[in-house]
């Protein structure tokens, strides 16, 4: 008999499915290799250096179960979740899985491709790693590379710029107890092509689930990928997103991240600056309240010259929330004339909120400009006495000038419907908040 | 409208204000002079609502309601209004916004319905033109990038908007040229009337030449060491603070 270890168990839940998975024999063949790889590896030891802050014991307890398909949601329910007036294209994944009905793929202009991940697997060199991207580090992205049932696939070719952003929303309706979805999405940009892209998550259950996400972007040349990560999973959710880019000269990927919700939530933002003059743009608005635990891993190669990081992140911490950010820039030897710079500020609204932020410069290049600061406050208590002094309630004085710290990084978005979803988004977290979402 | 009695207050253990009775009738515009340092901000503050203060002693009376037992949103809907000696910059949050909250917000302390957007656009214009302030700035971000002269212009700005009973200006003429001083000192008796009253906190006697005060008083090492009309300015001016700090320094020997 197999031990029942928690290896074992994502083992069990392998062979219980894999004859659904999606993909060829090749594909096939990744999987198995991921998945030695994670049995080999487990979970993250808790005592790394990465690990320091975020403890996935409540993970790995538990027994998560893939959906053996998408869980039943009327439209109506489905339009609720997307931001007022947006117009865009749309893949809706449920519960790991690609739903067509819901999603709106129709009138894309020609060289541009927008698929379900599984489709893409299915097709002739379907991989469930990019080629250019090669091996990702990390167990929990082995542990998605075997499971991986489904995601978002773009492809768009060289000049091709798209109309109108894609917003891929995927929903864990954790219907049942211990559900898990091993999604991955692929943005692939040719020479000069151009697009945003809404990476959206929600839970809508009362249960606990897991959703284990990799996204892998390949920016050619002089292309310019704009994503907008909006993180609201269910209060019982545990959300790890992997984010892996690489990127050729002159391209540029400007990353607009919002966490507000689950109950973990960890991310790893990657970004390889492969060629010359590639610039990155990192900005992260979270907001862990309740007990929430928020983390975020950032990490820029800059491996050549001329590359450009500008990084924000700012943390929003009330009630006993936790929050964690951590800024890896590495400069490589060869990366002179490297332009990079770094600031992580938090905005503490309890007492009782704790929040770790550090940025983490590795440079082995001279000719390089690289700042970085960081800064944890409470809110300015003239400030709060000044809008009071107009008839503002307390809780209402804090509502805004909460909004007021995060509002520089929601401005930088520049599209007004996910500017406004995302203000009204964190003001709906703090108390009285609500009535002055119209703020935004 | 106003009776302070015998308000002492400290920061951190030192006392700021000893022992301050202060009457401003209804409809009446008071002046408090004093050297810095006195404590003219910090009862100014305290009128407000500011909280950073222990008050020790005394009381406030405010048309009939016991001021200290309010906090400051609740001070505001009852028609106190404080325009900041130093007002604080809030950016991405407009000023028309901070000013449709704040108006809302004494609407639902009296229990009435919110202002309708279109009325309240025209009362902004109607005081932007009052005031000399461009539609852009009444828009901007709270004080955000004002100059010194457009954050107390902008301090005018919102109290005509916000009409309140009693106003209490805490060195607005500070720092201003002519032109933004007559723009001030015109809103100022724009508001002056049988049913409001002002506190006009200052250093300088020019203001008090567009503003004629009924009363001054004068502010000394946390005490009111002088009273007197509006004559009493042109004396400060001459002879200054001196002597004045000379009396407060001998009362508190004394006490
Ligand atoms: N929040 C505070 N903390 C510590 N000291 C204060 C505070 N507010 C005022 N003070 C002190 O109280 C005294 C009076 O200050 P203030 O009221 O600003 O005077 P004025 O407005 O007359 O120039 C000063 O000595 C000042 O340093
Ligand atoms: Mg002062």
């Amino acid at each position: 008999m197999i031990p029942d270890t928690v290896t074992n168990r994502y083992r069990n839940e392998y062979d219980r499915v894999f004859a659904r998975l999606p993909g060829g024999p090749g594909p096939a063949g990744e999987r198995q290799h991921h998945l030695a790889r994670f049995m080999e590896t487990g979970f993250p030891h808790p005592r790394a250096e990465d690990w320091k802050y975020t403890s996935l014991q409540p993970i790995e307890k538990r027994e998560f179960k893939l959906a053996d398909a998408a869980g039943n949601l009327d439209p109506a329910h489905v339009k609720a979740l997307i931001p007022d007036s947006l117009d865009a294209y749309r893949v809706v994944i449920i519960d790991g899985h690609y739903v067509p009905e819901h999603s709106l793929i129709d009138g894309l202009p020609s060289g541009a491709t927008v698929d379900s991940f599984a489709n893409y697997l299915g097709s002739n060199e379907g991989t469930i790693q990019s080629p250019v991207i090669k091996d990702e580090p990390g167990s929990l992205t082995d542990l998605n590379a075997a499971l991986v049932t489904d995601g978002a696939y773009v492809r768009l070719a060289n000049n091709v710029a798209l109309d109108k952003p894609i917003h891929v929303l995927t929903i864990a309706t954790a219907d049942q107890a211990d559900q898990m979805n091993q999604v991955r999405h692929r943005f692939e940009l040719a020479t000069s092509a151009e697009a945003t892209v809404i990476e959206h998550y929600v839970g809508l259950g009362e249960s606990a689930y897991f959703t284990n996400v990799v996204t892998e972007v390949v920016a050619s040349a002089n292309s310019k990928l704009t994503r907008c990560r909006i993180q609201q999973e269910g209060k019982r959710g545990y959300h790890i997103g992997s984010f892996y880019a690489h990127q050729s000269r002159d391209s540029r990927i400007i990353d607009h991240a919002f966490d507000y919700g689950a109950r973990l939530a960890r991310t790893g933002t990657n970004t390889r600056l492969a060629e010359d003059n590639a610039e990155v743009h990192l900005y992260g608005v979270y907001a862990p309240t309740g007990r929430q635990h928020i983390d975020n891993h950032t990490r820029v190669d800059h491996a050549t010259e001329h590359g450009i990081s500008r990084e924000i992140y700012k943390g929003v911490l009330d009630d006993h929330g936790r929050g964690v950010f951590n800024g890896k820039i590495i400069v490589h030897p060869h990366a002179q004339k490297t332009d990079s710079d770094q600031a992580a500020n938090a905005l503490l609204l309890s007492d009782k909120a704790e929040v770790d932020a550090k940025p983490e410069l590795e440079i082995y290049a001279d000719d390089v400009v690289c700042g970085h600061g960081s800064t944890v406050g409470q809110l300015d208590e003239a400030a709060v006495f000044y809008l009071k002094s107009r008839g503002v309630s307390e809780d209402g004085a804090r509502a805004i000038l909460t909004y007021s710290f995060a509002n520089a990084l929601v401005q930088m978005i520049g599209l007004q419907p996910i500017e406004r979803f995302v203000e009204s988004a964190l003001l709906a977290k703090l108390p009285g908040g609500a009535s002055y979402a119209d703020l935004a | 409208m106003l009776d302070i009695k015998n308000l002492h207050a400290e920061v951190e253990g030192q006392p700021i204000l000893k022992g301050i009775d202060l009457q401003i009738p209804t409809g009446e515009v008071h002046a408090i002079m004093g050297p810095n340092g006195s404590g003219k901000s910090t009862l100014a503050s305290i009128l407000a609502g500011r909280e950073d203060y222990e008050i020790t002693a005394g009381s406030v009376d405010y048309s009939g309601k016991s001021l200290l037992d309010l906090d400051a949103s609740e001070r505001a809907c009852e028609g106190i209004f404080l325009g900041f000696q130093y007002p604080v910059e809030i950016p991405g949050v407009s000023n028309l916004y901070l000013l449709r909250a704040a108006v809302n917000a004494r609407r639902a302390y009296r229990g009435e319905s919110e202002i309708d957007a279109m009325d309240f656009m025209k009362q902004v214009q109607t005081t932007v033109e009052q005031v000399g302030m461009s539609m852009e700035m009444a828009k901007r971000g709270v004080n955000e990038g004002f100059s010194g002269g457009e954050k107390k212009r902008n301090e005018i700005f919102q109290m005509l908007l916000l009409e309140p009973r009693l106003a209490i200006l805490d060195e607005t003429d500070s720092g201003l040229d002519i032109d933004a001083l007559k723009t001030v000192a015109k809103g100022i008796n724009h508001l002056r009337s049988p049913d409001r009253s002002t506190v006009l906190v200052t250093h300088y006697k020019r203001l008090l030449e567009h503003v004629v005060p009924d009363r001054i008083h004068v502010l000394a090492g946390g005490r009111m060491v002088r009273s007197g009309g509006p004559e009493l300015a042109d004396e400060l001016e001459r002879y200054g603070y001196a002597g004045l700090e000379d009396e407060a320094q001998q009362a508190s020997a004394v006490s």
